[in-house]
């Protein structure tokens, strides 16, 4: 004791103070010998340069530096500013998305609801302007916090974290489904809680569930709508993992959401290619071992794995274990607020036996059924579907029945009466989860499905399953006949349990009512189109499905739909090309397996689909009028008004060339005279039908068109060297007819003995065509080239048709000399062709030059016709080919040539003159040199 | 000399086949002894020969020709073919359906006087085809297709799943598939294993629907390389589309001018002959080098391109085994062949009608030999199909079923297993059950089949053991 105090005295020496002495200066005195001076911080009066600022001046570094603030209110504030900034430079976002969204992630689970709130404003406004690609490294992180929240043992936060989940469920939806196992678990663990105690209650427990529904009663919202609200969520997102799932090709049958309307893609790339580019090189075929025509550039394979290795509970949802442990889980769970909702429900039955539910209730249920059905499509393959669908039935049939179909249709309570009571209290809450009602219709059908599903295919129970499916089988067929109006989806929903139904009642009488009913919603006037091509689909894929299942091939509903498709198309016209051509794709089909019924059909209506003029071919694209002309293949017998109709189509020039050809081809293979049959098939049209078709598509005008013709006053009159009135088509219309006329000729040679084959054509000439006066230039180029083509040199031709023809060529010369003078370009390939006709025949058929050169009179051409004869001449004797044929007629020849250098007695001699006397002399000494050539020809004479 | 030289060049270039990922690839072409090659000139009888068969002819049915010297070696009398109906069994048998009346007839090989049989069908035979391995023979007759089994002649199957008449026919070299070509546009992949199957219960199934045509399709190769095939089809829709066997996928798809009424292969598949029905054989490259700068100026006209020389339609084509030559019949009564290379018409054979066949093939060993016999002779085909159960059990037939490595299941396997899974399961249930002393016989039994299994099983090990560490 005395020791401290002595110790303490020591510590507080008082200090002697001497007047005279300096004072000794004190330990904290201030030391004042320092001058002051003003220092400029010019930097702080500047605005921060580094960046674009808020109103307030803060930059994107303080903003976010502000977040790990500990007041709520600033943090608050930067959340704002942030918002704010980022909606001004857009280019802060891709600088800083890093950093942006780990710190915005971290607040999310921050204890001030405002905060919350803005901070998934933030996330949303993020969102909307980065595609999912480039959130995709940081998502892990932004999962992480996601589950952080949902798993918060604060209500608030939970229910919020909902908000955010909804942000990524719209922006991010494949991200999410990406990596479910997690997520799944949340959201387990926000309506329910794992009963850890021990085996008491495990005992009590049949079925050994772990999990039970939770009741939190601290929350803000009943917990009936809490977990309507974390039930739609996980809707949602199991709707995500659905759709994000890489479907397979082939399984066109059972995919719910492909069902109809999906189109086949398969994982090899097919190359589609044509001919000509592949003549000019223009593109190069690769077939690849394995893969196809085109090598995948992308490789699926990744060093690190998918997801990192603490994540264990029911990884990927890939096999049918996990889901099905997954479902196990959640199914009791679903039943549970199944039974609660219900029974929070009082039983009310409306006069017709429906159910009324109130639309708090009817949405719960809704969304228990709707994720049902999603936990069936979660599988990855087709045929774990089936396997996934047969383990429902085993464990939770009864449970269903019990519960679902006790009070099978349901219906909406009258809201009008009973809300009044309730409502007041109820109406605020509401207003925390905005979901939208669900209409008692979408309950049921969503329900159909669900139980349909479950039903199974063998015979083994049918009675049992028979029992529970006849209310849905009424209900359905009630709906879908009783013109109720459904949307789309409703429908797609509906036509998929009848689809199912179908192949699993297997019963012909059921088969009948079901699809009746979708017959009579498929006949409803004023459907859209989208509506339409589905029920379209449905129809032509239930028909495609028939072989192994008599009870559809034989239904008498699909025979009329069938039969009704021809009459659908020729009154739908041209005003919708899609569903025409889907149309006829379902007709292709049908009548690519020999329906009767519906050729039966088809060849009713064939005069009125093929007509040439408002014909459906004429009126539709390219592709459909190419399906029409294939469809003509399969029809039994066509008629001769119908082949006038298609001869009509070929020489209308409204379809193409080719297509033309290929229809000529078409009916040349379905002729005896084809030449390709196996087996027993019928020709379906007669030879001289076919015949009578070639002539008159080689003529290229109808009969009315010829004889209206012969009065018309465009034609070019006749003169002494054209002896014919030639009516000049248009160039278009010359070149279609050009083309249609090789491939009748081409038909015509092969269709047997040329000889034979000529007389026909010579008759044809003979009876239809010599008496004309006005012909079109199309067709005398085309008669010619026939002739030439088909003329054997056994067979001598009559004389009025070699008079007909030796007049045609005459005045087609004529005009080429014509043509040759005003339009020299655009014409070119008319003047090939018909100069190429000419000279042909003229080579061909020997007694046609002599005619040609009798019918030139020199003596009854006036003075402008001199020079053109001996431009045409001239043309022939230039010609080489011709030489031995002009040689032959010397004679005429020589005497041509001394009437024209009489008769043209200008002072000077023309030029054209000279070049002929030229031409003439040149070929005259080369013929006498090669004399005893020519003698042979001669003798032909 | 010139000839040798090119089919040296060509091994080389079959073996090593460059495959899309740059690296070489062995095995897919297929290889032709040089040897024989060599001497193919020289021997007395030809390594490969021409078969060809038209509608028209009188007084044979079909000729075999050289293809070097195009002289006609041998010609079988008695009727006409129909198209794509001849085929050659074994080695030992030519087969062809009768033009237009419902049998099918059968020479040997070296008796070309005499017809062996015929085997009469239920209606005209519209194609017909022999497996490689000459274990079976299907036919098309009207929409059905007939499979018979050779060695006891039996009619295993009729397949009714086309909807129209069969058009083609073809196995792949491996027999272990076979595919059908019909009007109904429609192409099936069969696996013979499940439609040889004696299950009664259900029909069988075709494993692929090759349903992408739009109009009947006309004709119908299969490559090589078993179950790896690629697959073509003609039709008359204009197209010719290469399918993959093992998966179904069209992996190529060629749109043409005129209808395409035959197509092939040649064996390393480089190529694609489509015979067209203007009388055009168009030649599709499927391994085209990609365009270096160099080729571009040398415009590959569309004559490179096309053989030239048929006025009618191109029914039948058919490439020789070294890739080098072309056989194509058609309906203008001639038959040609043609240089690959040069697309140049080498010979010209003339036929009295429309080709209905003509096909290069190896020439069967017996062929030559006139004093040869069939190694097995051939038993009378039956019309009928038999009932599996009655007639196997009266007569103690054999049933003999495709080799081992094809046979992935069989019905005794699988009645066997039935047996076995039902007595397993009888146990269990009587245990459940309770049937005492009944279970404890079985019990018995059963633990002294596995005693005798166990002794069977030891003693094949130590057979075995014995025969391995035998010093040799």
């Amino acid at each position: 004791m005395k020791a401290k105090k002595k110790k303490r005295q020591d510590d507080f020496q008082k200090v002697k103070l001497k007047v005279g002495k300096k004072k000794p200066r004190a330990d904290n005195a201030t030391n004042t010998n320092f001058r002051t001076r003003g220092i400029n911080l010019s930097e702080q009066l500047k605005r921060d340069t580094s960046g674009p600022t808020t109103h307030r001046h803060l930059g994107i570094n303080d903003l976010l530096s502000q977040l790990h603030h500990y007041n709520a209110n600033v943090k608050h504030g930067a959340l704002l500013g942030l918002r704010e900034l980022l909606s001004i430079s857009p280019s802060l976002l891709e600088q800083h998305l890093s950093r942006l969204l780990s710190e915005v992630a971290a607040v999310l689970t921050d204890k001030d609801g405002n905060v919350r709130v803005a901070a998934t404003r933030v996330l949303r406004f993020i969102a909307q302007s980065v595609p999912a690609e480039r959130v995709a490294p940081f998502f892990p992180l932004l999962s992480a916090h996601l589950s952080c929240a949902m798993t918060h043992i604060e209500a608030p936060i939970q229910e919020d974290a909902m908000n955010v989940l909804d942000v990524f469920l719209e922006y991010y939806p494949s991200l999410l489904a990406a990596r479910p196992g997690v997520l799944l678990t949340n959201f387990l663990e926000m309506i329910s809680h794992r009963q850890t105690s021990g085996g008491g209650k495990k005992a009590q427990d049949p079925k050994g569930r772990i999990w039970a529904l939770s009741v939190n009663p601290d929350r803000t919202v009943t917990s009936q709508q809490w977990r309507l609200s974390v039930l739609l969520r996980l809707g949602r997102f199991l709707q995500a993992v659905v759709e994000e799932r890489p479907t397979e090709e082939g399984d066109m049958s059972v995919r719910a959401e492909g069902v109809f309307g999906s189109s086949r893609e398969g994982l090899v790339k097919t190359l589609y290619l044509n001919w000509e580019e592949l003549v000019y090189s223009k593109v190069g075929v690769k077939l690849y071992e394995n893969s196809g025509a085109k090598p995948s550039p992308q490789s699926t394979f990744r060093l690190r794995p998918e997801v990192g290795p603490e994540a264990t509970v029911s990884e990927g949802l890939d096999s049918v274990e996990t889901v099905q442990g997954f479902a196990a889980t959640l199914v009791p769970l679903l039943l549970e607020v199944w039974v609660e909702a219900s029974a929070s429900d009082c039983n009310w039955k409306s006069t017709d036996g429906a159910h009324l539910l109130s639309p708090d209730t009817m949405s719960v249920m809704f969304q228990v059924l709707s994720i049902l059905q999603l936990l069936r499509k979660l599988t990855p393959h087709q045929e774990n579907e089936d396997a996934l669908d047969a383990w429902f039935r085993k464990e939770y049939l009864a449970d269903f029945k019990q519960h679902f179909m006790k009070n099978f249709p349901y219906g909406a309570r009258d809201a009008s009466k009973h809300k009044k009571k309730v409502d007041h209290k109820r109406s605020k809450l509401n207003t925390a989860i905005p979901i939208q009602t669900v209409e008692p219709l979408a309950l049921n059908i969503t329900l159909c499905q669900v139980m349909v599903s479950l039903s199974q295919k063998q015979g083994l129970d049918l009675e049992a399953d028979g029992e529970w499916l006849t209310p849905l089988r009424t209900f359905v067929q009630d709906t879908l006949g009783g013109g109720v109006k459904l949307s789309y989806r409703q429908l797609h929903l509906l036509l998929g349990t009848v689809w199912k139904m179908v192949f699993t009642q297997r019963s012909r009488a059921l088969t009948e009512d079901l699809l009746a009913a979708v017959y009579i919603y498929y006949k409803q006037r004023n459907l859209p189109l989208q509506t339409r091509s589905l029920l379209l689909s449905f129809y032509s894929k239930l028909y495609l499905q028939e072989q192994g299942h008599t009870h559809i091939a034989r239904s008498k509903v699909l025979c009329r739909w069938l039969a009704s498709l021809p009459v659908q198309l020729a009154q739908l016209g041209y005003r919708n090309p899609t569903l025409s051509s889907q149309l006829i794709n379902s007709i292709h089909a049908a009548a690519s397996r020999g329906n009767k019924d519906l050729l039966n059909s088809l060849q009713t209506h064939a005069c009125r689909l093929y007509d040439p003029q408002d014909g459906v071919v004429v009126l539709l694209p390219a592709e459909s009028q190419q399906r029409m002309m294939q469809l003509l293949y399969f029809l039994p017998k066509i008629s001769q008004p119908l082949l006038a109709h298609l001869s009509g189509c070929c020489t209308a020039g409204r379809i193409s060339a080719s297509l033309a050809g290929s229809l000529i081809r078409i009916l040349h293979f379905r002729s005896s005279l084809g030449g390709w049959s196996v087996g027993g098939q019928e020709a379906a049209l007669q030879d001289v039908d076919y015949i009578s078709f070639l002539f008159s598509t080689l003529t290229g005008f109808s009969s009315e068109n010829l004889a209206t013709l012969q009065e018309d006053e465009s034609a070019l009159p006749s003169t002494p060297l054209s002896p014919l009135c030639l009516y000049p088509t248009p160039l278009e219309q010359f070149t279609h007819h050009w083309d249609v006329v090789e491939e009748v000729c081409h038909c015509l040679e092969t269709v047997g003995s040329k000889s034979q084959c000529f007389d026909i054509l010579q008759n044809g000439i003979c009876k239809y065509l010599t008496k004309l006066d006005v012909v079109p230039d199309s067709m005398a180029t085309g008669l010619l080239r026939a002739v030439s083509r088909l003329l054997d040199l056994s067979v001598l031709p009559v004389e009025p048709v070699v008079r007909f023809l030796s007049h045609c060529l005459l005045s087609l010369l004529a005009l080429l000399l014509a043509l040759q003078q005003e339009a020299p370009t655009e014409t070119n390939h008319k003047r090939e062709a018909i100069w190429g006709a000419c000279v042909t025949a003229l080579s061909s058929v020997p007694r046609l030059l002599r005619i040609v050169l009798q019918l030139m009179r020199v003596g009854d051409l006036n003075e402008e016709e001199l020079p053109q004869l001996g431009q045409i001449l001239l043309m022939l004797l230039q010609h080489t080919p011709l030489h031995n044929q002009l040689l032959a007629n010397a004679a005429v020849l020589q005497e041509i040539i001394q009437n024209l250098t009489r008769y043209s007695r200008g002072a000077t001699r023309e030029q054209w003159l000279t070049d002929l006397l030229y031409c003439y002399s040149v070929t005259v000494a080369h013929g006498s040199s090669a004399h005893r050539g020519s003698l042979g020809l001669r003798d032909m004479y | 000399m010139n000839r040798t030289r090119r089919s040296g060049s060509y091994i080389s270039q079959s073996t090593l086949r460059l495959s899309p990922e740059g690296t070489y690839e062995a095995g897919r072409g297929i290889l032709v002894p040089r040897a024989l090659c060599l001497f193919g000139g020289k021997m007395a009888a030809p390594l490969e020969v021409i078969v060809s068969s038209d509608s028209g002819s009188q007084l044979w049915n079909c000729t075999v020709f050289d293809p070097l010297s195009g002289s006609s070696l041998l010609s079988f009398r008695g009727g006409n073919s129909a198209a794509r109906s001849l085929t050659v069994l074994r080695g030992e048998f030519l087969l062809s359906a009768q033009l237009g009346k419902n049998f099918i007839n059968v020479w040997e090989i070296q008796r070309k006087d005499q017809l062996q049989q015929k085997i009469v069908c239920p209606g005209v035979v519209t194609c017909l085809t022999a497996s490689p391995d000459g274990y079976f023979l299907a036919a098309g007759v009207a929409e059905a297709i007939y499979l018979w089994e050779v060695c006891t002649g039996k009619l295993l199957s009729v397949l009714s799943r086309h909807y129209q008449d069969v058009t083609c026919l073809k196995f792949t070299d491996d027999s272990s598939h076979f595919v059908s070509a019909g009007k109904d546009n429609l192409a099936l992949v069969w696996n013979l294993c499940s439609v040889v199957q004696m299950d009664l219960s259900h029909a069988p199934e075709p494993r692929h629907i090759l349903s992408r045509h739009s109009l009947p399709i006309t004709d119908l190769h299969c490559g090589l390389m078993g179950t790896q095939a690629r697959i073509a089809t003609a039709s008359l829709d204009q197209t010719v589309k290469v399918w993959e066997l093992s998966s179904g996928e069209l992996l190529l798809s060629v749109l043409f001018d005129v209808e395409i009424m035959s197509v092939t292969f040649d064996p390393c598949e480089y190529f694609l002959f489509c015979g067209g029905s203007d009388g055009n054989i168009f030649q599709v490259s499927l391994c085209s080098q990609s365009l270096s700068r160099e080729k571009s100026f040398q415009s590959e006209g569309e004559g490179n391109q096309v053989f030239k020389g048929h006025r009618n339609l191109v029914t039948c084509l058919s490439v020789s085994m070294d890739g080098t030559l072309l056989l194509s019949g058609s309906h203008d009564e001639s038959v040609r062949l043609w240089d690959i290379q040069s697309k140049q018409s080498i010979r010209c054979l003339a036929h009295k009608g429309p080709v209905t066949n003509a096909v290069i093939m190896p020439a069967p060993a017996n062929m030559f030999l006139p004093d040869s016999r069939p190694a097995i002779p051939l038993p009378r085909f039956s019309r009928h199909l038999q009932s599996a159960e009655g007639e196997a059990g009266d007569n103690g037939d054999v049933c003999v079923r495709p080799g081992l490595h094809a046979q992935d299941e069989e019905e005794t396997h699988l009645q066997r297993a039935e047996r076995l899974y039902s007595l397993m399961t009888a146990i269990t249930d009587k245990a459940v059950f309770g049937e005492g002393e009944n279970t404890k016989v079985r019990i018995a039994e059963l633990e002294e089949e596995v005693q005798t299994l166990k002794k069977v099983n030891k003693d094949l090990y130590e057979f075995s053991t014995q025969l391995l560490t035998k010093p040799t």
